[in-house]
């Protein structure tokens, strides 16, 4: 088992629903854990489907619940929007976007394939420094509570496995391929260097 | 730092002292957590107390922690990138650490080593003459750089994803920097092959070309190996792009292996292995088709990448500036 936690850091959209729910549970089990959003900007739904609530990453959790609260509290209580905001604004403060952030992990798990691409392509673009490697690897889950739920348990599980290895990277290729199987969902993988 | 504020009216040799005791006694974090305090003291507060404490330092590399042994290897690294003359005292412990063990304390040595190459070979080409113990100094280097070289055949899967880097690196600094070389910044400084001297007296320049060639040579053929691990050709995938990119006298050969590995998918993997290193070789392949060098193998490229799923637009996106492909031409 590797002397220090593993540095995790866990990545969605917005870094609201998917991120979030894992970055919960995995603070909860010792993790060294941060989480983020890949996009631009941070959405939230609105009223309707092309009527999404849109923010930048420097606004707090707080200031997104107050909004709502003006904006309609019976629509996003009753959608569960208001109780996410509040979990997320115990966590910490604010969204954060993972272009931006230039610490160092050693696993970042990702929650849709487009947001792997995002990944990979920012720390491809990256000038090279130390050579020292980050797994990337993705676990799809859809976007809503229900399945952040379901995908927060099984990120945890992979985490606590790829912890508790002796050599993590001899035998984390071996470890997803059972993974796979146990869980039926194929996950992507790669290794990028900082 | 994290410097107790009790020991504030000791002086920074003193603080060393003080800390260096303790870590002899303890074990575990606070040992860890000591040594570093230390390493921040003599590296980057007072690098005149280096020569004083080196030893001390350097004692703990047989501990029998591999965090505690880690740390020494990055302590080496630190101290030889700021007085290159060190060196000649620690690259034997480099050597003996580069065959612990613990295959952790292994690859922090081969990283550490991805560094070090760089920093002996400007040190050696600026020795006007060369002593006995220097000249045994870079020849331990060299001896070192083979081995690593050796290590794309270990038995584990990390340490041959580390020595790929490596050879990544020895590749760059053993071939000449061209016009159209793309140049990250942090390693504008860097030595390479144009920076010496064709009649340097201690090194030959073009037995470092040859060792550079063969090098690449050694790593295309790890990539056609048909057991190669997804990891390991996921990371030389990415490794060939930096090449190509850097070295553009090297793109055919790069393009050349995209486009055999695209025909010959090793057998071994299972099929999500296949779908992440099909989007790693795109990933890389849009980064070379974006180098203006890569102007005349464009057609491969295209049909690689529309073989593999990607849109016109986003391969029209990624074409070079025509500015930049005519200027190349002229």
């Amino acid at each position: 088992m590797p002397s220090h936690p593993l540095r995790v850091a866990v990545v969605c959209s917005s870094n609201q629903n998917r991120s979030m729910e894992a970055h919960n549970i995995l603070s909860k089990r010792g993790f060294e854990v941060r989480s983020f959003g890949t996009g631009t900007h941070v959405k939230l739904p609105g009223p309707a489907p092309d009527k999404p609530n849109v923010y930048d990453f420097k606004t707090t959790y707080e200031q997104m619940y107050n909004d709502l609260v003006k904006k309609d509290k019976e629509l996003y209580t009753q959608n569960g929007i208001l109780h996410m905001l509040d979990r997320n604004k115990r966590i910490k403060p604010r969204p954060e976007r993972f272009q931006s952030c230039k610490d160092q992990f050693d696993l970042v798990i990702t929650c849709e394939e487009r947001v792997y691409d995002q990944v990979l392509e920012d720390l491809n673009s990256r000038e090279q420094e130390t050579f020292q490697p980050v797994h990337v690897i993705n676990v799809d889950i859809q976007d809503n509570h229900e399945e952040a739920t379901l995908g927060a348990f099984l990120i945890c599980e992979l985490c606590q496995c790829i912890q508790h290895t002796e050599d993590m990277d001899n035998e984390i290729d071996e470890l997803l391929q059972e993974f796979e199987e146990k869980s039926s969902r194929p996950f992507l993988h790669t290794v990028c260097f900082y | 730092s994290g410097v107790d504020d009790s020991a504030i009216d000791m002086t920074t040799s003193e603080k060393v002292v003080d800390l260096l005791n303790q870590a002899a006694l303890t074990s575990g974090e606070s040992k860890l957590t000591m040594l570093k305090q230390v390493q921040e003291l003599i590296i980057n507060k007072d690098p005149s107390l280096l020569d004083n404490f080196l030893d001390e330092i350097i004692a703990f590399q047989t501990d029998k922690s591999m965090e505690v042994r880690k740390l020494v290897i990055g302590f080496i690294e630190e101290a030889c990138k700021r007085d290159n003359e060190l060196l000649l005292k620690l690259i034997a412990n480099l050597n003996m650490l580069l065959k612990d063990e613990s295959v952790n304390v292994v690859k922090k040595v081969i990283l550490t080593m991805t560094q070090l190459y760089k920093v002996a070979l400007q040190w050696v080409v600026r020795l006007k003459v060369i002593n006995e113990l220097q000249e045994a100094c870079w020849e331990m280097v060299t001896s070192m750089k083979d081995e690593i070289i050796m290590m794309l055949d270990s038995d584990n899967d990390g340490i041959r994803t580390h020595a790929i880097k490596f050879v990544e690196s020895l590749i760059i600094t053993l071939s000449p920097r061209t016009p159209d070389s793309e140049v990250p910044k942090r390693q504008e400084n860097d030595i390479s092959l144009e920076r010496i001297p064709k009649d340097h007296p201690n090194v030959h320049y073009n037995s470092l070309a040859e060792e550079g060639k063969k090098a690449l040579e050694q790593l295309l053929k790890f990539m056609v190996h048909p057991a190669i691990s997804s990891i390991n050709l996921t990371a030389a995938l990415g490794s060939l792009a930096i090449i190509a990119r850097q070295r553009p006298m090297f793109m055919s050969e790069v393009i050349q292996a995209y486009e055999t590995l695209h025909a010959n998918l090793p057998p071994t993997l299972a099929k999500s292995q296949v779908s992440s290193v099909r989007k790693n070789l795109k990933l890389h392949l849009l980064s070379v088709l974006k180098h203006p060098s890569s102007f005349e193998f464009h057609g491969q490229i295209t049909t690689l990448l529309l073989d593999l799923g990607t849109q016109q637009q986003e391969i029209a996106r990624n074409m070079p500036n025509i500015k930049d492909v005519r200027k190349r031409q002229r």
